[in-house]
């Protein structure tokens, strides 16, 4: 009835107090391992080859490719103060940068620069993935600002 | 709610001016649960309601058939989610955020929209298939690598799915047998134990939430709950502070996805 997955989802326990951290760097290999180039209009991968934005942002871009920035909110975690700036070109997330990081300590960077690295390949693959939505556990609208999810929202991406 | 609704949607045959108002009507109809249910607002009629004041027949008919979904939801997940339980008065609002985002959902299909998917904070309530008669791909967030995530899964057309997790800064549940925050019966070394995040995929946002609320809370008792979910129909996912993953045999994990 239960299956148990063998491999553990993260081998660093110890970093679970940590909140969050978001990671940035540039594509080292390419755009390889991202997903499959984005579809005319504002339609993602997967889910309807849609016309239709949500309903919050503003009306979807006039050619058939995304470019552009666009920043997440500067969020407060409970070790320090990170924010991210997204940046896309022909539809595809060519980065995500850590615009701000402010720890509280020496201990808190540690641990940020520790998480970091292994972070990387992890963004890259929730676009890659080519999903629909993203459900987690986001309590408040800053929690929401700063998600993925509003991210992808904010580029017309899928 | 404090919660942040998205809309995608494809209207089909309606045609974009139809879609739009049914859109505005889903809306509207959020906005209106908000004000009714609010356990924030002391004048809301559930406010009002737990502390034993009068509401409208209609706010009554409302809450009444809420709190009947909230009564099923705790029978199924033996106690580990119990509105009644909860400090202040009965306060349904782990299942009223899954409701609210299906009957949201419920006014698309009546309006006649093709496809829609309506994400409350992590809820959501599909309609329809997505392309060419294919599942949704959802993405569940990792719980602790906030862009990352942890599976994908399918999602038929019509179904939900509901994340709680207690990995949100300022979150907390409430174990409805201590009456305390989740997770404080275990103590330091149960500590790595405790369920990060639960995911239930089923046919009733409202009771996916509220399962998934239970898993939460229940910690290593969740075994037991997500077998009794199985058998009303729900398939859940567990990951828990040390990483480990525990999914029903039917949780539908898409194909392709690895894991993080």
């Amino acid at each position: 009835m239960t299956r148990v997955r063998t491999a553990p989802l993260a081998g660093a326990a110890a970093l679970v107090g940590l909140a969050a951290v978001l990671v940035g760097h540039s594509l080292e290999n390419g755009p390889a391992r991202l997903g499959a180039a984005a579809p005319s209009g504002t339609g993602g991968g997967s889910g309807p080859g849609g016309s239709s934005p949500p309903a919050a942002t503003t009306p979807p871009a006039a050619s058939s490719k995304v470019s552009g920035s666009a920043s997440g909110a500067l969020e407060q975690y409970g070790y320090g103060e990170l924010s991210v700036a997204v940046r896309a070109e022909g539809g595809k997330i060519v980065s995500v940068t850590v615009t701000k990081l402010l720890t509280a300590d020496q201990y808190s960077q540690q641990i940020a620069n520790e998480v970091i690295p292994m972070l990387r390949s992890e963004v890259l693959h929730a676009q890659s993935a080519q999903i629909s939505a993203v459900s987690g556990a986001t309590y408040t609208s800053e929690a929401y600002a700063a998600s993925l999810q509003s991210a992808l929202d904010k580029l017309h991406l899928k | 709610m404090g919660t942040v609704v998205s809309y995608r949607l494809e209207p089909g045959e309606i045609g974009d001016a139809a879609a739009r108002a049914a859109l505005g009507a889903s809306i509207r109809e959020l906005h209106r649960i908000d004000r009714l249910f609010s356990t924030f607002a002391p004048d809301s009629a559930m406010s009002r309601f737990r502390v034993g004041e009068a509401v409208d027949e209609v706010e009554h008919e409302e809450i009444t058939s809420v709190l009947r979904l909230c009564g099923r939801a705790r029978e199924i997940t033996a106690g580990w989610f119990d509105p009644w339980a909860m400090p202040g008065g009965v306060d349904p609002t782990g299942l009223v955020k899954g409701w609210a985002v299906e009957r949201a959902a419920s006014i698309l299909a009546r309006a006649g929209v093709e496809a829609a998917l309506v994400n409350g904070g992590g809820d959501i309530a599909s309609v329809g298939p997505a392309t060419r008669g294919q599942p949704w791909r959802i993405g569940i967030r990792h719980p602790w690598r906030q862009e990352a995530l942890a599976c994908v899964v399918e999602l038929e057309g019509g179904g939900a799915v509901a994340t709680s997790g207690t990995y949100e800064r300022g979150a907390h549940l409430i174990d409805p047998f201590t009456r305390r925050r989740a997770g404080a019966r275990h103590g330091a070394l149960g500590s790595v134990a405790r369920v990060v995040s639960a995911t239930v995929v089923g046919p009733s946002l409202a009771l996916a939430d509220a399962m998934a609320t239970a898993l939460a809370v229940a910690g290593s008792a969740g075994v037991s709950v997500a077998a009794s979910l199985v058998e009303a129909g729900y398939e859940s996912y567990r990951i828990s502070a040390d990483g480990r993953e525990e999914a029903t045999s039917g949780f539908p994990f898409a194909a392709a996805a690895a894991p993080a």
